[in-house]
């Protein structure tokens, strides 16, 4: 959890606020088909409830957060370009939109689609 | 960015080639022309960027994606259009470089996939490939941002699905294509706040459309390489940046602000510029338009003669090149470094001016690669500035976020240990300097280095290149901005008054001592009666400055 002050008191922004924010960005970026469970945790939780929420960790300390994302990606492009791209997207967006440094983005591609096998 | 101009065969030949329907040879000569004039539009796309300080590469991106697929093809020409396409699509997806160049490889992806196996491409082929194109390229995201490239190749396929059912020349579909690729262009900031919010169009689309347009520019039998009449915004006039590479015949520097005749024609004007000079550029904003032309020495008053014939001249500016040319290579004698110690650790600093570079020479640095914002090095001349230093143990020190990444692939391409320590400015840089044992290990040196660097704040003052408002700063274009770490902090009508509102904005008790380094455009006087004032306002603060040399940047300030 990650805390602020301000003049009225404290602030608390909780993983689950970072991880909607990175995740709507991640899947804004090109390339990014879907997130994909991280662990077999993740995988059965997907499992027994629609909604849950999965692919995307988040750690916070006092002076940042480290986010990792797990990330099935269109087959047919440059991997590495896509999860720069994703990376840099990620960490811009939560800066922005949260206002606390992000430190690090890790990328696990977890797997690709094929759309079009050529 | 050395833009090598690609010889496109004779009018004959061309016409041969294509004729509809295209082959193999006439496909191959339809890219390059697209390449060649996304090439000679690059830096136009490149400025299209969305922040008010020029970091834009997606005209260089597209370019070096493009680039990559011709080579690709061009190993194996054929007479095949399928085959052809195949081996562009599979150059673009190996070179694609940035997003606009994955996207733009997956554009090409799918056009190849629709032209499998056949011989020739006719109108109808066109079509459907670039329906598949489409189709690729938005399968490639799963929410698709609209008012990007993807939008340009969604209207520009729809023109053609239109079309092709009308035409069988290829000329006729190629107008339909680029009509409604510029049209597309133009809505994209409707689409995307961002891009109105920051008064752009955007780039990757624009460079999306200069390929086609490129294409139809060479049936047309129009100029590939010439900057043509395109009309920039005045301030996308490069004119500090044409002095950089001076060729015979450019004696002299030209710039006429002149209001047109009513009957005024941009494109014949344009053609009898060619006649005078080269480096000619045309902008126009609100009625005034500017010329800019380098000219030999005895044709310097032709170009004023010129356009008093087509208008009423406001304002001439002369500049004797040469001279200029000459002072400034006496300037910038490369800075030296001092030799290291066969064994010890190496380092490398990128730095984007002179006075910048001494002071990273004079603190040990063991080389020095020039760089920065709008002028990134590449992996291989980083990878040439530590190869010959007598270690295995080098520190990158890149001095700005977007020389990262090439440091990182430097440090891959290298056998040599190499530890990168990520400042994002000359500041950051000279405080991982100042923690330099050139006889420890890389380990513990990395973790000083690092540790420096958060230990210093930066601020910059540089001119905004377009009207934004970001995080509730309101920026005008032409306006001064301050940065605070790279943050949008304050905007000002002058670099007196941006200083003083940035310093009203750090809190300036945290810090004992601040270091100004000016850059390019800044005169030694100006600097002193600022620097007064400075003193006078903060009289509880060590200040000192230095000569940085670096361009954009009015001031670079360091907060310790």
């Amino acid at each position: 959890m990650t805390t602020q002050e301000n003049a009225q008191g404290k602030i608390y922004i909780l993983p689950q606020a970072i991880k909607t924010v990175a995740r709507h960005s991640a899947l804004q970026s090109y390339g990014v088909i879907s997130l994909a469970p991280a662990n077999l945790a993740e995988s059965v939780g997907r499992f027994v409830n629609k909604d849950a929420d999965f692919g995307i960790e988040v750690e916070t300390d006092d002076d940042g957060v480290n986010i990792s994302l797990n990330l099935i990606i269109e087959y047919g492009l440059r991997i590495r370009t896509v999860t720069d791209s994703v990376a840099e997207s990620v960490k811009y967006n939560v800066e922005k939109t949260i206002g606390i440094p992000v430190k690090r983005v890790d990328v696990n591609v977890r797997g690709l689609r094929i759309s079009n096998p050529d | 960015m050395n833009s090598k101009p690609i010889t496109l065969p004779s009018e004959d030949e061309r016409h041969r080639l294509l004729q509809s329907p295209v082959n193999g040879e006439g496909l191959m000569l339809l890219f390059e022309a697209g390449l060649t004039w996304l090439m000679t539009n690059q830096q136009y796309v490149n400025s299209l960027n969305v922040f008010p300080v020029p970091d834009g590469d997606t005209g260089t991106n597209m370019v070096l994606t493009m680039q990559a697929a011709l080579n690709e093809a061009s190993q194996t020409p054929s007479r095949n259009v399928g085959e052809m396409a195949r081996m562009f699509a599979q150059g673009a997806l190996m070179g694609a470089r940035g997003n606009s160049g994955v996207i733009l490889s997956q554009i090409w992806r799918g056009f190849a996939r629709a032209l499998d196996h056949y011989e020739t491409m006719d109108n109808g082929l066109f079509m459907r490939a670039l329906q598949e194109a489409r189709n690729t390229a938005y399968k490639g995201v799963v929410r698709p941002v609209e008012g990007t490239i993807l939008t340009v190749i969604k209207d520009i396929t729809s023109a053609a699905e239109v079309e092709a059912t009308q035409t069988t020349k290829l000329s006729e579909l190629l107008v339909a294509i680029v009509e409604a690729g510029d049209a597309s262009v133009k809505t994209t900031p409707e689409l995307l706040p961002i891009l109105k919010q920051a008064g752009v169009v955007d780039s990757g689309g624009t460079g999306l459309f200069f390929i086609f347009e490129g294409m139809l520019r060479l049936i047309q039998g129009q100029p590939l390489d010439v900057t043509t009449a395109k009309v920039k915004p005045l301030s996308e006039l490069e004119l500090a940046n044409t002095l950089e590479t001076i060729e015979e015949g450019q004696d002299y520097e030209v710039v006429i602000d002149f209001a047109p005749k009513a009957e005024f024609r941009l494109e014949d004007y344009y053609e009898g510029l060619e006649t005078i000079g080269t480096s000619i550029q045309v902008g126009e904003g609100e009625g005034i338009y500017r010329m800019h032309i380098h000219t030999l020495l005895d044709k310097r008053y032709e170009p004023i003669a010129y356009t008093e014939a087509v208008g009423t001249v406001k304002k001439i500016m002369m500049e004797n090149l040469q001279d200029q040319m000459n002072q400034r290579q006496a300037e910038e004698e490369p800075v030296k470094c001092a030799p290291i110690n066969a064994g010890e650790i190496g380092v490398v600093a990128v730095s984007p001016g002179v006075g910048l570079s001494k002071i990273f020479a004079s603190l040990g640095a063991a080389a020095i690669v020039e760089g920065g914002q709008t002028m990134n090095p590449s992996v291989k001349e980083l990878v040439a500035a530590f190869e010959n230093l007598p270690t295995d143990r080098i520190i990158i020190l890149p001095n700005n976020k977007n020389i990262i990444l090439a440091a990182q692939n430097a440090a891959k391409v290298s056998v040599k240990q190499i530890g990168i320590i990520p400042t994002r400015n000359a500041p950051q840089g000279f405080a991982a300097m100042l923690r330099l044992v050139p006889d420890g290990t890389l380990e513990e040196n990395e973790e000083a280095m690092n540790e420096a660097i958060t230990e210093v704040h930066t601020g910059e003052i540089t001119v905004a290149t377009r009207t934004v408002e970001i995080e509730g700063v309101q920026v005008e274009k032409g306006e001064v901005i301050g940065l605070y770490d790279g943050k949008l902090t304050i905007s000002a009508s002058s670099v007196e008054e941006a200083l003083k509102a940035l310093f009203g904005k750090v809190n300036m008790g945290e810090f004992e001592r601040i270091t100004l380094f000016y850059g390019e455009g800044m005169t030694q006087t100006r600097v002193n009666t600022l620097v007064d004032q400075v003193r006078k306002d903060y009289p509880g603060h060590e200040i000192e400055v230095h000569d940085g040399g670096q361009p954009h940047y009015q001031l670079i300030i360091a907060f310790e």
